[in-house]
C-alpha cells in the first residue's frame, strides 16, 4: 500500500505538476472518452479515462506505454464536458511530461528540420500551437555555428502547421505527405472529385 | 391530500402562502395569504361548465405542459377543495364562464386575496424540492430535440390519468417508442450544476424502466449510469429484477446526444466503461433524470421562517445525526425533501416523526429550551440611560432582542438560541450568556494561561464545528501540538474582542479564532458576526505589529479533523519561528496596548470574584512560583 502515499508515486508526481492536480477527483464516468474523437476515428486503444486510472493506481509502465499521452491534442473538447471540472488534457500532459522525463519517446512521427536550409526566420516558432519549436545555436555541417529551428519531440503533435508556414521548405513531417494525395483525401471526405485543369 | 382533508382535526389550506411568522415555540403568529380563486367555494358545485365555456388554452403545468388547460380550470383531479379556479394571468375577461355558471353565480371577479393571522403552536415545513431544468446542458439537446424528455414528463406520459391516458408516445410524431434510453445524474454529481447526489434517481430510473417494460414488453430500455446506488431495504433486489427482465445497464455517462433532423431519431454517444470502448446507440426516445434542487423560493422561505440553510440550499436540521427532524428554531420541524432529497419512504418516515415531535409541544403547558440564553443587566445597558444603542438587537440573528431607546434591551428568552452574538458585540458588557458568562470564560482563559502562557496556543472553538473538528482530530489520532489549549463557546459570534485582548494581555503565545464555515453556521448569521469581528481584530493586531501567525482565523467543520490538526501544527511552527526573547519582548510591548483596549472587566458582575477564585485554585494546584 506504500505506493498510495509515497511522494515518488506516479499519482503524487502527476498531482505536483500544474494541470495534474485534479487527478484524484475523477470518478471514472467516461464522458471524456466518448467526447473525444480519437478513439473512434484514429486509435482504438485511446482512452483518457483509463489513462487517469493508470495514474491513480501508480501504474507507471502502463501509463507511459499508453498511446493516449502522445495522441491528445489538448483540443479541450472534453474539458467543459467533465462533470468533475477536471482539466483532462492537463492531466494527460502531466503524465506525458513524466514519460518524457523518464526517457520515453513518442512512437509517432514529429516534425523534422532540415538544418542545411533553415534560415532561422522563426515563423514556425510563432505558428506552432504546442510551443514545440525553438531556435537554438548549433554546429551545422558546412554552415558553422548558427541558429536553427529545433523541435521538442515531447511536445510536437505532428499537426503540420510549421510545414505549411515555412518559406524555405526546411521543416516537414518525417513521413512525407504528398500534396496531391492530401488534396485527394480531403476531396474524398467532402464527397467531390478533383476537377482536372 | 384528499385523505388528510377528510380528517376532522386537519384543516388543509391550499392556494395559501405563508407571509410572516412571528412569535416563538408554542406561540407563533403566522400570517397567511389565502389567494383568491375568483370562484366562491360555498357556491361552486364542481360541474365544470366554466371550463367548457372558456375559450383560452394554455399549457397545463400539472401535466408538465404536455397538455393544454383552460383559464377556468381545476388544478388536478385530487384537488382540495374540489372547486374551480380562474387563472387571472391567462384570462381575457370574456366572461363566458360567468354566463355558463348562470344562476349558481359562483364566479366572482371582485374577490381578493385574504390575509389572515393564525395562532400556531408548532410548524412542520414540508415544502419539498424542485427539478433542475436540463436546457443549459446543450450536449443533451433538451428543448431542441422533441424526443428528449425529462423524468417528470415521463411520469405524466406513462400515467393512466396523464395527458395521453397512459399511451406511451413520443412527442415528435406520436409513434410508440421501441428503444428508450434513461440517463442518470443529469445535472447531479456535476460540479458545473449541482455537485450532490439527488438520492432517488437511480431507483426511479429502475422503477420507470420496469413499469415501461411491464406495459410495453417489446420496448428495449437502456439505463446509462455512473454508479447505481441501491442503499435501502429491497432496493438491490429491485435492481436485480430489472436486469432479469432484460433492462440494459450501461456504465458510462453520455457525452452527447445527436439527432437525425428528419426522423428525430436520437443517437447517444458514451463510453461503455467495462469494455473501455466508445459506443454510439440509436434510440426513439430519451429520458433525462434531472437533479433534485431546492425550491426556487427556498431562500425566501428560510428568511420567513428564520431557519438556516445547508450548503446547497436545503433547510438545515438541528443536528444531522441526533436531531435530524428539528430545525434549530424550537417549534419548527422539517419533513421530506425540503431538508435534502429523499424518497417517499424516507419522506413519510420523517413526516410522521415531525408530527409526533410537534405534538409534544401542543400537549405541553411549558417547554424546556436550551439554557444557554442571553440575559441583559438592565442597570448596565446604556439604552436605559437614554443613549441610542441597539447593537445587540442588530447582531441577533433571530430578532430575539426588543430594543426601545430609553429602555434597557430585553431578550425574549423563548426566541433566543444562545449564539452569544449580542454578548460578543455589546460594547458596554451589559449583556451576558448563561453558562458562557464573561466570568466563566475569563476564568477559563486565566486558568489555561496560568503557566508559561507564551508557549500556549489558545484555541477558541465553536460548539458546532471547530470544536467537533478538534474532537475528530482526537478520536482519529491526528497528532497536533500539545501546547494547544481549547476553549469552547457556542458560536464564533460569542468570541468577544475583550476575551482575545485579555488572553494576549495575560501573555498568550498564539490565539486561534475558529468556527463554522459560513454555510454551516447553526445560528443563521452568527458566523458572519464572528467573521466580521475577526477581520477587525486581524487589522488591529497588524497595526500593533504583532508577529505573523500569532493570531489566526480559521473556519473548520466538524468533519475536518485533519484540518484542525494541520492548523494547530502550522501555528506551532509559526510560534517556533519567533525567537523566545523576541516573543517575550513583544508580549511585554503589547501588554499595555491590550490593557488599553480592554473595557473594565472587573466591573462586570461576577468577574472579579471568579478571577480571585481562579488565582486561588491555580496557586494551590501548581504552586505560586510557577504561575505567570
Ligand atoms: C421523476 C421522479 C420520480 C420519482 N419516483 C419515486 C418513486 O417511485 N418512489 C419514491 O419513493 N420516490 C420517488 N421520487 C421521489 C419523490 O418525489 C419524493 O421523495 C417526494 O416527492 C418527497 O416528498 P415531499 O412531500 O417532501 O416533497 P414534494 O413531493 O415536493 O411536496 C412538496 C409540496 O409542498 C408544496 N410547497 C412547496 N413550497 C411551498 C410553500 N412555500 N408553501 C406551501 N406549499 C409549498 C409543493 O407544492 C408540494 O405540493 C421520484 C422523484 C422524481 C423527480
Ligand atoms: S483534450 Fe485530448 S482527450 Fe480531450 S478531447 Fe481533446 S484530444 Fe481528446
Ligand atoms: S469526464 Fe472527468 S470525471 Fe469523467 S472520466 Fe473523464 S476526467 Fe474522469
Ligand atoms: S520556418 Fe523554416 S526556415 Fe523558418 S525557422 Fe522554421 S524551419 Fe527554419
Ligand atoms: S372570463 Fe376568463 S376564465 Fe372566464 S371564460 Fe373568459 S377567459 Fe375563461
Ligand atoms: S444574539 Fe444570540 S444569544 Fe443574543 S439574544 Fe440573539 S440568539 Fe440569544
Amino acid at each position: 500500500m506504500s505506493g498510495f502515499t509515497d511522494s515518488n508515486a506516479l499519482s503524487e508526481r502527476v498531482k505536483a505538476i500544474p494541470g495534474g492536480d485534479m487527478l484524484m477527483m475523477c470518478y471514472s464516468c467516461g464522458t471524456c472518452t466518448s467526447k473525444c474523437m480519437i478513439q473512434t476515428k484514429l486509435e482504438s486503444s485511446y482512452n483518457p479515462r483509463r489513462l487517469i486510472r493508470e495514474a491513480v493506481f501508480n501504474m507507471d509502465d502502463a501509463a507511459f506505454a499508453d498511446k493516449t499521452i502522445w495522441l491528445c491534442t489538448a483540443c479541450d473538447l472534453c474539458y467543459p464536458a467533465c462533470p468533475q471540472k477536471i482539466h483532462i488534457s492537463g492531466v494527460i500532459n502531466a503524465v506525458k511530461a513524466l514519460a518524457v522525463e523518464s526517457g520515453k519517446k513518442t512512437p509517432y512521427q514529429v516534425a523534422k528540420v532540415d538544418e542545411l536550409t533553415c534560415v532561422a526566420c522563426g515563423l514556425c516558432v510563432k505558428i506552432c500551437p504546442y510551443e514545440a519549436i525553438s531556435l537554438v545555436e548549433k554546429r551545422v555541417a558546412f554552415r558553422g555555428t548558427i541558429p536553427v529551428a529545433s523541435v521538442d519531440q515531447g511536445k510536437c503533435m505532428a499537426c503540420g502547421m510549421c510545414t505549411a508556414a515555412c518559406r524555405s521548405t526546411s521543416i516537414r513531417l518525417a513521413e512525407d505527405y504528398n500534396d496531391a494525395e492530401l488534396i485527394d483525401t480531403l476531396l474524398s471526405w467532402l464527397g467531390t472529385e478533383r476537377v482536372s485543369s | 391530500m384528499v385523505d388528510a382533508a377528510r380528517q376532522p382535526l386537519i384543516e388543509v389550506k391550499t392556494f395559501t402562502e405563508v407571509e410572516k411568522v412571528e412569535g416563538y415555540v408554542g406561540n407563533f403568529v403566522v400570517t397567511l395569504r389565502e389567494k383568491t380563486k375568483y370562484v366562491r367555494a360555498d357556491r361552486c358545485n364542481g360541474c365544470g361548465a366554466c371550463t367548457k365555456a372558456c375559450p383560452v388554452e394554455i399549457p397545463n403545468y400539472f401535466e408538465m405542459n404536455l397538455a393544454p388547460r383552460k383559464a377556468a380550470y381545476i388544478p388536478m383531479s385530487q384537488a382540495v377543495p374540489l372547486i374551480y379556479n380562474i387563472d387571472m394571468d391567462a384570462c381575457i375577461h370574456c366572461y363566458k364562464c360567468v354566463e355558463a355558471c348562470g344562476a349558481l353565480e359562483a364566479i366572482d371577479f371582485s374577490m381578493e386575496d385574504k390575509l389572515v393571522e393564525q395562532e400556531i403552536g408548532a410548524i412542520v415545513v414540508a415544502t419539498g424540492f424542485s427539478h433542475f431544468d436540463p436546457t443549459p446542458m446543450t450536449e443533451y439537446g433538451y428543448g431542441r430535440f422533441p424526443n428528449v424528455i425529462t423524468a417528470m414528463e415521463m411520469e405524466r406520459l406513462n400515467n393512466s390519468a396523464g395527458p395521453t391516458n397512459g399511451a406511451l408516445i413520443r412527442p415528435s410524431d406520436g409513434k410508440s417508442p421501441k428503444q428508450i434510453a434513461i440517463i442518470n445524474c443529469v445535472g447531479s454529481r456535476d460540479k458545473r450544476y449541482n455537485p450532490s447526489c439527488s438520492n432517488f434517481c437511480c431507483m426511479y430510473a429502475i422503477k420507470n424502466a420496469l413499469l415501461l417494460k411491464q406495459m410495453h414488453p417489446d420496448t428495449e430500455i437502456s439505463i446509462y449510469y455512473i454508479d447505481i446506488r441501491t442503499p435501502s431495504k429491497g432496493y438491490e433486489e429491485f435492481y436485480d429484477r430489472a436486469r432479469e427482465s432484460g433492462i440494459r445497464f450501461i456504465q458510462g455517462r453520455p457525452s452527447e446526444i445527436t439527432e437525425d433532423p428528419d426522423t428525430h431519431q436520437l443517437f447517444i454517444s458514451s463510453e461503455d466503461i467495462t469494455l473501455g470502448k466508445v459506443i454510439e446507440r440509436e434510440y426513439d426516445m430519451v429520458m433525462l433524470n434531472q437533479a433534485a434542487i431546492p425550491q426556487p423560493d427556498q431562500n425566501h422561505m428560510s428568511s420567513v421562517l428564520n431557519v438556516a440553510q445547508s450548503p446547497g440550499g436545503w433547510f438545515m436540521e438541528y443536528h444531522p445525526k441526533l436531531r435530524p427532524i428539528d430545525s434549530p428554531t424550537d417549534g419548527i420541524f422539517f419533513a421530506g425533501a425540503c431538508q435534502g432529497p429523499k424518497d417517499i419512504p424516507a419522506s413519510v418516515a420523517q413526516g410522521s416523526a415531525a408530527a409526533s415531535r410537534a405534538s409534544r409541544i401542543l400537549h405541553s403547558d411549558s417547554w424546556q429550551i436550551e439554557p444557554t440564553v442571553a440575559v441583559v443587566w438592565p442597570d448596565r445597558c446604556v439604552s436605559a440611560k437614554g443613549q441610542a444603542c441597539g447593537i445587540c438587537a442588530r447582531a441577533c440573528p433571530y430578532g430575539a432582542i426588543d430594543y426601545t431607546k430609553g429602555l434597557a434591551a430585553e431578550v425574549i428568552t423563548a426566541k433566543c438560541h444562545g449564539c452569544g452574538a449580542c454578548v460578543g458585540e455589546c460594547p458596554h458588557d451589559s449583556i451576558t450568556q448563561l453558562h458562557y458568562t464573561d466570568a466563566q470564560v475569563l476564568a477559563q482563559i486565566r486558568t489555561l494561561l496560568a503557566v508559561e502562557p507564551e508557549k500556549k496556543i489558545l484555541a477558541f472553538r465553536c460548539q458546532w464545528c471547530s470544536y467537533g473538528g478538534a474532537d475528530l482530530a482526537g478520536t482519529s489520532h491526528f497528532e497536533y501540538s500539545a501546547n494547544e489549549r481549547g476553549l469552547r463557546v457556542m458560536c464564533s459570534a460569542r468570541m468577544d474582542a475583550d476575551l482575545i485582548y485579555e488572553a494576549y494581555r495575560l501573555g498568550a503565545g498564539a490565539i486561534l479564532y475558529s468556527g463554522c464555515h459560513p454555510q454551516d453556521c447553526h445560528y443563521i448569521t452568527g458566523q458572519v458576526v464572528g467573521a466580521k469581528r475577526a477581520a477587525r481584530l486581524e487589522k488591529i493586531f497588524e497595526r500593533m505589529q504583532m508577529s505573523p501567525g500569532r493570531f489566526r482565523v480559521e473556519w473548520i467543520s466538524a468533519a475536518e479533523g485533519d484540518k484542525y490538526a494541520r492548523v494547530i501544527n502550522e501555528m506551532q511552527a509559526s510560534l517556533d519561528a519567533i525567537p523566545e526573547d523576541v516573543l517575550k519582548a513583544e508580549i511585554e510591548r503589547l501588554r499595555p496596548e491590550m490593557a488599553k483596549k480592554l473595557t473594565k472587566l472587573d466591573e462586570i458582575p461576577g468577574v472579579a470574584q471568579a478571577l480571585v477564585q481562579v488565582d486561588f485554585i491555580v496557586n494551590e494546584m501548581v504552586g505560586k512560583e510557577k504561575v505567570a
